[in-house]
């Protein structure tokens, strides 16, 4: 009876073409979709050049200092490369900023003004150059000063007066001195900080709790008050234990499936980074589909509505957690993590979302243990309410 | 009358998708406004900055802190287990800053503490981390000068207080007018799912095998019969569009009553349209509704993910735009960014937007072509 029931509800359950498409496909879609979406939005984050002019008047001829800086931040053989830089005339910067070509551009007027369309990082950063060229030339002056006055202290009884070749070598002295002074940080970031995976995680999240819906399908079959296999069912004399755990290992067999398809999709195609723990991701896919199994089970046999509407508290409740645990944008998580740590720790999306962040991004397994054991405690929890529920259950008529 | 009232009486049994997809709008919408003043003075933007400090807060160590909180935003984290890793993963902080313990006195005795600093790469990264550079190097050449920690400090920030002079020359409102097109960008979501979803399951009802015998056999005109149909339909579509305008009204505010307001007005309206004509392709071309229900969330969010209703088109590979020219969409949310950046109102600056509009009348008429293509092959085989 065992393997009959088994082999039924593999065929109901794999002939239903729309359960199929939103446990199977839709995910596979939606993955295709986040790809194309945002497999650029990091690599745009990144510092690019930027595209700025210079007004090539006579101050700015002059200026030398301020002409160097410019032509090695635009250098094409500096690694420290910032900007694009045209020369051009006021009218021209004018036309080329209006066309949206540039982000700003710099005139020399006594002081330096910087001209923008609207408030930005680039704008800023040109704003934040020119400002460190006006430091630079009160540092030069006051190494200028302070070597005068010591030079001055010192050999005051050599000469009164400074030559020129003097205060060029003290002005070459003061160069060197900025050029030099190079500083270390010692830069001890993760590598694996690509937050686009959250959203390929939170998907992952949804197809094993989606694969709730076959439980919840395969569980309404042998219910007598859902269905009319299951009026039959129920007289007929076949253990309940064996019925329910034969369905139930039906539809985790085709979960398990879906999910793993949807998994090596996603490392092929999208190329999506899981960590180096290939062991620990597949033990948590299979927690994963658990509770989602477990989650259908429960809805199953809770509600007393119809089919249609489980399914859509199915839907509901995972889309829910999915939301929260970042599906529709990655802050969310972090807010609810950051403010409200209580909903993403019953919210089983979040647990598997995040036990896979720990992989990707934590070296310890502390916190993957602790999703883990909280997969684990949800599923307990579903699988006892659903026994509870289901147990000595008769039917005088129906 | 009899097939308004049934059209309404239907609709009000499909109102919770639409309410759903609504109130994922108003939430989206009221999520992106971040405040921020729209003066015509430079803001300089500023990096989310964590600055762990091992040090004693004092003399140079201070100063340098002070210097950094003056031009970024500093967020106050714990360096506990997870909080600073999880805060940067994240971006809730672009750049962290740890100073180590002694780092005053290992930096005036010139032995050159090392700081340790933790990035995400990104933009604000970079900017934040050029103002540690500057104060830095800016210290270490004084520290060459004076020793006296006192004249040192001095120096560093007389040399760092500088203030370029920044011009903007725009006045375009920016910062409305792109929460306005987010908005009306996020709003081809509701359109197309809520309009494509209501009207093609309610078509799809009346098409109901039984329900069309039972038409057919009235006495009711065919053609007045699906003239109420198309005139209900309307009805809805027309309705549904001034809620969403209202709406808009409500959560942008003054932005909408402009020559660009009413230009986003007149591009939903005609993307409007174009949904309800895919409404009826679809109803006429599936028959369950269980596949429309599945279609219209693919035809819905792949729209969106695609031609730049959820992430902003300027962040979309090059490769998927081009894809996504082949969807109406793509021609609305395009036309959403030109209205953004209008500030002059000619023939000339208009022409874009004309153009975008009759591709989408165009998309419409060729969904109506092969709608009533399809509706003629089928009354055939019956």
């Amino acid at each position: 009876m065992f393997y009959h029931n088994f082999k039924y509800t593999l065929k109901r359950l794999l002939k239903d073409k729309m359960l199929i498409f939103w446990t199977f496909a839709f995910p596979l879609i939606l993955g295709t979709f986040f790809k194309m979406a945002f497999s650029n939005i990091e690599e745009k984050e990144k510092l690019e050049l930027i595209n700025i002019a210079i007004v090539n008047n006579e101050e700015f001829e002059n200026n030398i200092y301020f002409k160097e800086v410019f032509k090695n931040l635009s250098n094409k053989n500096n690694k420290e490369r910032l900007f694009k830089t045209k020369y051009v005339s006021e009218s021209k910067a004018n036309i080329l900023l209006q066309k949206d070509k540039i982000s700003g551009y710099i005139v020399l007027k006594n002081t330096p003004k910087v001209v923008v369309i609207n408030n930005g990082i680039n704008e800023t950063i040109i704003k934040q150059v020119v400002d460190e060229i006006s430091s630079q030339e009160k540092i030069i002056k006051d190494i200028i000063n302070i070597e005068t006055s010591n030079y001055l202290n010192n050999d005051l009884f050599k000469k009164n007066s400074i030559s020129n070749d003097f205060s060029s070598s003290i002005y070459k002295k003061a160069l060197k001195t900025i050029e030099n002074s190079s500083i270390k940080l010692n830069d001890t970031s993760n590598k694996n900080l690509s937050y686009t995976m959250i959203e390929f995680y939170t998907l992952i999240a949804m197809g094993c709790l989606y694969g709730g819906i076959l439980g919840m399908v395969a569980i309404n079959q042998t219910l007598a008050n859902m269905s009319r296999s299951g009026k039959r069912v129920a007289i007929s004399p076949t253990s309940k234990l064996k019925l329910i755990l034969s369905s139930s290992i039906a539809s985790y067999l085709i979960q398990l499936i879906g999910v793993f398809l949807l998994f090596i999709y996603t490392i092929f195609i999208l190329k999506v980074d899981y960590g180096n723990n290939l062991f620990y991701v597949i033990f948590l896919i299979f927690l994963g589909c658990l509770a989602g199994l477990s989650q259908g089970v429960g809805v199953a046999t809770i509600s007393k509505s119809c089919e249609n509407t489980k399914t859509g508290i199915l839907i509901g409740t995972t889309m829910l957690g999915c939301f929260l645990s970042g599906m529709m944008g990655i802050t969310m998580k972090y807010i609810i993590d950051k403010n409200l740590p209580i909903i993403n720790m019953i919210n089983p999306a979040n647990m598997i979302t995040d036990a896979f962040y720990t992989l990707y991004y934590y070296n310890t397994p502390d916190r993957f243990y602790y999703n883990i054991i909280s997969l684990l405690i949800f599923s307990g929890i579903m699988i006892f309410i659903s026994v509870l529920s289901l147990r000595r259950k008769k039917y005088d008529s129906i | 009358m009899i097939v308004f009232k049934t059209y309404f009486k239907i609709l009000n049994k499909l109102k919770f998708p639409i309410i759903l997809y609504t109130s994922i709008l108003i939430f989206f919408s009221i999520f992106n406004m971040q405040t921020s003043d729209s003066s015509n003075n430079f803001i300089a933007t500023k990096a989310d900055v964590a600055i762990i400090n091992y040090d004693d807060y004092k003399g140079i160590t201070k100063n340098v802190i002070e210097f950094m909180k003056k031009n970024n935003n500093v967020i106050k984290i714990k360096d506990n287990n997870f909080n600073l890793e999880d805060a940067l993963f994240y971006r809730d902080v672009n750049f962290v800053i740890i100073i180590p313990k002694n780092f005053r006195k290992d930096f005036l005795d010139n032995k050159k503490p090392i700081i340790e600093i933790k990035k995400t790469g990104d933009y604000n990264a970079s900017l934040a981390e050029m103002y540690l550079n500057k104060y830095l190097k800016t210290a270490n050449i004084y520290l060459n000068v004076t020793k006296n920690e006192e004249e040192l400090i001095n120096y560093i920030e007389r040399s760092l207080s500088n203030n370029t002079k920044v011009e903007i020359i725009s006045k375009l409102d920016t910062i409305a007018l792109n929460r306005a097109s987010f908005y009306f960008n996020f709003l081809n979501y509701c359109i197309l799912a809520g309009f494509i979803y209501a009207i093609s399951l309610i078509i799809c009802s009346f098409k109901d095998e039984k329900i069309r015998k039972r038409t057919i056999v009235s006495s009711m005109n065919y053609k007045n019969y699906n003239l109420k149909l198309l005139f209900s339909n309307s009805i809805f579509a027309l309705i549904l569009w001034l809620f969403y305008v209202l709406l808009g009204f409500f959560i942008l505010g003054d932005v909408l009553i402009s020559i660009n307001g009413l230009l986003y007005f007149v591009n939903s309206f005609i993307f409007s349209i174009c949904a309800l004509s895919i409404a009826f392709l679809l109803s006429n071309l599936l028959s369950s509704k269980n596949a429309i229900n599945g279609i219209v969330n693919i035809i819905a969010l792949g729209s969106c993910f695609l031609c730049g209703a959820f992430v902003p088109m300027e962040l979309l590979p090059k490769t998927v735009l081009k894809i996504a020219h082949i969807l109406p969409s793509y021609w609305y949310i395009k036309n959403n960014e030109v209205i953004k950046t209008l500030d002059k109102f000619n023939f000339m600056s208009l022409k874009p937007i004309l153009i975008n509009l009759i591709i989408i009348l165009i998309f419409t008429i060729l969904f109506i072509i092969i709608t009533n293509i399809i509706a003629y092959k089928k009354r055939k085989i019956d």
